[in-house]
């Protein structure tokens, strides 16, 4: 027998959740306009201003202490694709994952409350853990394509950036840790967050307002660069990582305890 | 093996006792009429039976298996009816009953095939294909009885499936009750408050109040349990009496031990010389049974 990663009901809830959730206006929006706006048009935006700017009016100088070797040998243009792909490109495209996988999260969970339909899922010969299994990874699916469309269209702006302005093409080790692990644990983090949360919010609107705490630690933690104290390059991401993987266990536990018939159904 | 098991049932919330020390065994192929007012607490066991709640005391059994400890197990056995379980309001009815069919284990073929006949049999075939979400309340209860039936279940819980249908669907859905009470093995449990209807399907019944079970057994039982016999009731011509009867409304009724006194009875009455228009036996009624109990325990309560 052919073993699968999903069960066929996990797959028919897969399936389910992935059509309610893109059923919602909000999470088809999150879903298509933050990738679109994040890695596509404000990157383009700042790489026009690069390239249509006088050379001279660019400030160059405030982005050197983080630009890797002092940005020696770069021209201001460089300079400012470099900022583009090496430290405002990693924080956008890591709202993706943390944006579209609470919105889902928050529209699968929450909204199965809000529809009543919690009761019937349960009553499903499908044990537990596989319907929380299942749910968790409809989530997921959808935030990693989100993933994968903004990546594309980052990098075809950037493509652009280094064939303007012949500097090196932005994929590196500090991106390849953010895309192949940052990302995926975040996503995780995400929807983990968002479950344990959605059991005390009443809407899925609500539960996504409580979402929007964790776009600011992303924001911090980039933003922090600028104070020059640290560069988020290959290590310091993985470490990152590891901080995350090791929240998403807990969070994974708990939330997975937390789905109880009890729970699910009170109130 | 019992399709349905209780012993010592209990059910607290938070210091309210919904459920106290329930003890019933329904044999497999029974149908069983759960009766009892608003918040005796049938819809409680229901949710007990079927693993939604954890009991605070005593045990259950489905299929002797156990509801909480074998969840699934008991589910794929089971087609459950609630009021608060609906079906997803974006999906259509069939695409509903598709989607719970394939958490039964069918193919998306056979689960739209089954889902289909079933809602054509409940007088949805047409709104088949609208959203659940604009169903009227009436088609969204025969939408959540078709997914109760999609796995042919070999014990039904229904907590009133006919509340809220007008007497079209609820012939139809009790049609479908009844057939699938008729099928060799099945067991339904029905929680209802609509006597008539319970009398029609039903083979044994349970009277809870305030939850506890006061009552069980057939309607015979019950009604002896009841001390509610039967009568021999004659109506004669106007300013006619027929000894040993006591008269009301042109009707003279005296108490009937067993029907084989009727002949008799009948026989005197011609032979006494009264003109007979009428003569028949009145049993008591599961509703006569039924607020005998109930009206007891509140006669009861008022001391
Ligand atoms: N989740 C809950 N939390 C607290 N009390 C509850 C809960 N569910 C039920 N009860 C209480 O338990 C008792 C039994 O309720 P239940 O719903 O089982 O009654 P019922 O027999 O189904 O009534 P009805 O005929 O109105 O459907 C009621 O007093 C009710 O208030
Ligand atoms: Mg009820």
């Amino acid at each position: 027998m052919k073993r699968m990663l999903l069960t066929l009901p996990e797959r028919a809830i897969v399936r389910k959740d992935l059509r309610g959730v893109w059923h919602t206006k909000m999470v088809r929006v999150t879903v298509i306009l933050v990738p679109l706006l994040l890695c596509f048009a404000l990157p383009a935006f700042y790489l026009a201003i690069a390239w249509l700017a006088p050379e001279d009016q660019l400030a160059t100088g405030d982005f050197v202490p983080f630009l890797p070797n002092g940005g020696e040998g770069m021209t201001a243009r460089q300079m400012m694709v470099t900022l583009i792909s090496q430290v405002l490109g990693p924080m956008f495209f890591l709202m993706i994952p943390l944006m579209v996988s609470t919105a889902s999260a928050a529209c699968s969970f929450v909204g199965e409350r809000e529809h009543s339909t919690m009761e019937t899922l349960l009553l499903a010969p499908v044990p537990l853990r596989r319907i929380f299994r299942a749910k968790v990874a409809a989530c997921v699916l959808l935030a990693l394509a989100a993933e994968l469309v903004s990546l594309l269209a980052f990098s075809l702006v950037m493509a652009a950036g280094s064939l303007l302005f012949s500097s090196p093409f932005y994929f590196n080790p500090a991106w390849a840790v953010l895309v192949f692990l940052l990302a995926p644990a975040v996503t995780l983090f995400g929807v983990t967050f968002m479950v344990l949360v959605s059991g005390r919010s009443r809407s899925s609107m609500e539960a996504m307002q409580t979402s929007g705490y964790l776009v600011l630690p992303v924001i911090l933690l980039f933003a922090g660069q600028f104070s020059g104290l640290f560069t988020l390059g290959p290590l310091l991401l993985l470490l990152v990582f590891a901080a995350v993987a090791a929240a998403d266990a807990v969070l994974l536990s708990a939330a997975s305890r937390a789905f109880t018939p009890e729970k699910l159904l009170k109130g | 093996m019992q399709a349905v098991l209780a012993q010592e049932l209990s059910k607290e919330f938070s210091g309210v006792r919904a459920l106290d020390s329930l003890t019933l065994s329904l044999p497999e192929g029974s149908v069983f009429g759960f009766l009892g007012p608003n918040g005796a607490g049938k819809t409680t066991t229901v949710k007990l039976l079927t693993g939604l709640l954890a009991p605070t005391g005593g045990r259950c059994a489905v299929l002797g298996l156990d509801p909480r400890e074998q969840a699934e197990r008991v589910h794929a056995l089971c087609g459950v009816m609630t009021e608060s379980a609906r079906l997803y309001p974006q999906l259509s009815g069939l695409e509903n009953l598709e989607f719970f069919g394939e958490l039964c284990g069918m193919t998306r073929a056979a689960a739209r095939a089954r889902g289909g006949e079933l809602l054509r049999r409940l007088g949805l075939g047409e709104a088949g294909k609208r959203a659940a979400g604009e169903y009227s309340t009436g088609m969204a209860q025969r939408l959540s009885l078709a997914r109760a039936l999609l796995a042919r279940p070999r014990v039904l819980f229904l907590d009133e499936p006919t509340s809220g249908l007008d007497p079209e669907s609820a012939q139809a859905v009790n049609a479908l009750i009844g057939e699938q009470a008729g099928q060799e093995g099945v067991t339904v449990f029905l929680c209802t408050h609509q006597l008539r209807y319970a009398e029609d399907l039903c083979g044994c019944y349970g009277i809870l109040d305030h939850g506890a079970l006061l009552a069980q057994g057939d309607l015979a039982g019950l009604a002896k349990a009841a001390g509610r016999g039967s009568f021999a009731a004659f109506r004669l011509a106007q300013g006619e009496t027929l000894p040993g009867c006591e008269g009301a409304g042109g009707w003279w009724r005296r108490p009937l031990a067993c029907p084989e006194e009727m002949p008799a009875l009948v026989r005197g009455a011609v032979a006494a010389g009264c003109s007979v228009y009428e003569a028949r036996i009145e049993t008591p009624t599961l509703e006569d049974v039924y607020f005998s109990f109930i009206g007891r325990e509140e006669g009861g309560a008022l001391l």
